[in-house]
């Protein structure tokens, strides 16, 4: 590794972890809750609210493509090689078994490609349980009161299909859970605001991808323990600058692992896989429903480029990237992700007036860093280092 | 960025073909009426376009499935994006200067043509500039992310209508809401105040509209079909640039009027008809001409577009014109496709493809659409159980470097053969 790196100290922790990624899809987390006769279910996208499927006993997944570059012949076949490949990958995915343990799958209106993975998943794969929802672009009080009942249908929707209701107390329960898990990302993030942090982005990457594949409650256990062992660890890495990833879907920790392979460090990100799944706790406010604050909390959460207008989500960007202290930015947009693309020049010129200057790359869903790409994180690094002269 | 404000060339090649176009078909002695009236009815959009400035008139560009009846109440020119584009490669068959224009802008290749050209025709000036940009995400990502970059490109403020996905009273209520807020956005704009009683006409009209295209639809069940090839986007062009307007309602009922008369007279749209084709998504523009010779020589027409032309059910309530707007938004033939894919909608197509008698169906994949080519091994395996055999065609609608007529022809006429020997 060229991250210059002191005292790098293998974290014990983080085997943890790699046990369950290793495991994906079928993580003996989710096999053990399937022996027990509970229910799995699926999500699309970071707007469906999680914390109903738990208050409801049964464990939500997201559903993810594989989790390196792979031949998508069925992908292929049954999308169409102009759909990205984070919904081909996913589709072959659950084509070939790979999540022939869900007992739903719940989606959302929110891009073109997560859509018509719920169409194909839905004709083609045959999960006993569907709901998809509505999803306003927008961030109006008409907006959210239309997320809000589009919530609450979910909710009824999955009460009459478990046969059971969904009390406002396990849903208080369950977003205390889910809020936990947030504090604690949290937590591991600001260590990454260091100047040496303790933790890579790729191992972060890691961490982040075993909390959509496993009960949040032990994520919680995992992911405490973790943080005690970077507080006594002496860890620390620096690279030649400091880097924050933008752009599409992206599960790989080893794409990071490339980028910092050549020198630079990653650390911070703007992901749906990572701080846009994380960062917004659900709020709660005096007598209001426990639903009312989820719905609310989702639709409010770090925005992903559907969303208008689009300063909302290029301000949180610029202002993470100078929390951080970042030093470039590398937008990685898989190919015919139309939101992010469309995104690209304007964010490009944003982070510009900041100076910060953009390394876009196009990319498919997988993708561990080719050489080309290693061979522009490398004239990137150069450049930024040029300019601190 | 930049936009020159003083290019009209692109408008100019649209008129002066649509203007030759229906001088042709006067001076043609077996023309149609019809015919006439619909190339007089484009030029006539493209020329208010042209001199909205100097005339001191408000210009709206809008995406693809706009309540347009919105604009024309307030008196507003409308400047339809997409179609826009099509019609350039339509009539000047080529578009690569503001396909280049739009990539230089940075605009990535995987966004539309229609999109990634109608930015770079905005920013060198190759179109009017717009005082509003309106836009909203009826179809897909592209009409729902265009819009900001091209309020930036053209120095206007805009609107985006942020139309729900599913259909229940109170996603309709929402929409309205939406209708509500960009109609006091235009007012404040333009200095135009909504006039309620021009709305309630124009969705009068607008109902007639869609009556009158059904019943065209239903005339083009019979066998020999009576309307050409490629006439289902002389429908579509219908609604996307005239919605509720006199002109529409002339040209449809003087197309119903002649279409009925063929009927009578046994007569069909080709010399001698041998197959009936089901249209999935849009051909490529610039190939119109050339499809319409090959559908001559072949007998081989297009009888229904389940997306393009096969209305939902439900009729327009002038007295509830707003709610109406909404609720035509849910009618339209193309949300069968960018709607929610349920057993319905699958439905749909296999009853058209039973009720119009087809022999094959077309699928023009265009490269640019996402959308639509994700669905293309799905509807080929719901026709196919119904012993329909589907032809894929990659092309991109409105880029004629994607495909050539040698292409295209090879594929057909193989396809053809398949027919036959069926």
């Amino acid at each position: 590794m060229d991250t210059s790196q002191r005292n790098n100290v293998k974290l014990r922790m983080l085997d943890r972890f790699r046990e369950v990624n290793n495991a994906f899809p079928k993580t003996a987390q989710v096999l053990d809750y399937k022996l027990q006769g509970k229910k799995v279910f699926g999500w699309l996208c970071t707007y469906i609210p999680e914390e109903i499927i738990h208050a409801a006993g049964a464990l939500p997944i997201r559903i993810t493509g594989y989790s390196q570059e792979t031949e998508l012949e069925d992908g292929n076949a049954y999308f169409y090689i102009n759909n990205c490949s984070f919904s081909r990958s996913c589709l072959q995915l659950g084509l070939r078994g790979g999540y022939d343990f869900l007992d739903g799958v719940v989606g959302g209106s929110t891009c073109d490609g997560a859509r018509r993975l719920f169409d194909l998943w839905r004709y083609y794969i045959g999960t006993p349980f569907y709901h998809v929802l509505t999803i306003p672009r927008k961030y109006t009080q008409k907006a959210h009161a239309l997320y809000y009942s589009q919530v609450k249908q979910f909710k009824k929707h999955l009460e009459e299909f478990l046969d059971i209701e969904i009390t406002d107390e396990a849903l208080y329960h369950s977003i205390q859970v889910y809020n936990e898990s947030r504090t604690l990302l949290r937590k591991l993030y600001e260590l990454r605001k260091l100047s040496a942090p303790p933790i890579t982005g790729a191992e972060t990457m890691e961490v982040l991808d075993a909390s959509f594949r496993m009960p949040k409650e032990l994520f919680n256990e995992y992911l405490s323990n973790l943080l005690d062992e970077l507080s006594t660890s002496d860890n620390a890495h620096q690279g030649r600058a400091r880097f924050m990833i933008t752009g599409s879907v992206m599960a790989n920790p080893e794409f990071i692992k490339s980028i910092e392979d050549q020198g630079g460090l990653v650390v911070a990100d703007e992901l749906c896989t990572s701080t846009r799944y994380w960062s917004d706790p659900v709020l709660l406010n005096g007598e209001e429903p426990p639903l009312q604050a989820i719905s609310r909390r989702y639709l409010n959460n770090f925005p992903c480029a559907r969303m208008f207008p689009s300063d909302e989500r290029f301000n949180r960007i610029l202002n993470l990237a100078r929390d951080f202290k970042v030093d470039g930015m590398i937008s990685q947009v898989i190919r015919y992700c139309v939101p992010y693309a469309h995104d690209l020049p304007l964010l490009t010129r944003k982070l510009k007036e900041q100076g910060i200057p953009t390394l876009a790359l196009d990319v498919e869903y997988g993708t561990s860093g080719s050489g080309q790409i290693q061979t522009r994180v490398q004239a990137f690094l150069e450049m930024l280092e040029v300019r601190k002269r | 960025m930049t936009t020159t404000d003083q290019g009209k060339n692109k408008l100019d090649t649209i008129i002066r073909a649509c203007r030759l176009l229906s001088r042709m078909n006067q001076a043609r002695p077996d023309a149609q009426k019809s015919e006439v009236l619909y190339y007089q009815m484009l030029s006539k959009y493209y020329t208010r376009l042209l001199k909205a400035k100097e005339e001191g008139n408000f210009i709206a560009a809008h995406t693809v499935f706009f309540p347009t009846e919105i604009l024309y109440a307030m008196d507003i020119v409308p400047m339809h994006t997409e179609a826009t584009t099509w019609m350039i490669s339509l009539f000047s068959g080529e578009c690569a200067d503001i396909l280049s224009a739009g990539s230089e802008l940075g605009l990535a290749s995987e966004i539309c043509t229609p999109h990634r050209g109608l930015a770079g025709a905005y920013a060198t000036g190759t179109l009017p500039r717009p005082d509003v940009m309106l836009w909203s995400n009826m179809v897909c990502d592209n009409t729902a992310k265009s819009g900001e970059m091209l309020m930036e490109i053209n120095h206007c403020p805009g609107f985006f209508i942020d139309r729900p996905f599913k259909r229940s009273e109170e996603e309709e209520r929402y929409l309205v809401g939406e209708l509500e807020d960009m109609i006091h956005f235009l007012e404040e704009q333009s200095g135009r105040k909504m006039d309620w009683a021009r709305l309630k006409e124009i969705v009068a009209r607008m109902d007639r509209q869609i009556e009158l295209t059904r019943e065209i639809c239903k005339l083009r069940e019979a066998v020999p079909t009576p309307f050409h090839s490629q006439g289902f986007l002389e429908l579509v062009s219908t609604d996307y640039l005239f919605p509720g307007q006199p002109e529409a309602i002339e040209y449809l009922e003087t197309l119903r009027q002649e279409l009925t008369e063929m009927v009578k007279a046994g007569k069909g749209a080709v010399p001698h008809e041998r197959f009936r084709l089901m249209t999935l998504f849009l051909p490529p523009m610039y190939l119109i001409g050339f499809l319409e010779k090959i559908s001559q020589e072949y007998g081989a027409v297009s009888v229904t577009e389940p997306f393009f032309t096969y209305w939902g059910e439900g009729r327009l309530d002038p007295a509830k014109p707003l709610e109406s707007v909404a609720k035509k938004s849910y009618m339209i033939p193309e949300m069968r496709m960018y709607g929610p894919l349920d057993e319905r909608a699958l439905d749909n197509v296999v009853s058209c493809a039973k009720q119009y008698k087809v022999d094959g169906a077309i699928y023009y994949a265009d490269v640019g659409c996402r959308h639509t080519c994700a669905t293309i091994k799905l509807f080929k395996d719901i026709l196919n159980e119904i012993d329909v055999p589907v032809l894929t065609l990659d092309c991109d609608v409105v880029d004629p470097t994607a495909t050539s007529e040698e292409e295209v022809r090879e594929k057909l006429e193989q396809f053809f053969e398949l027919l036959e020997d069926r």
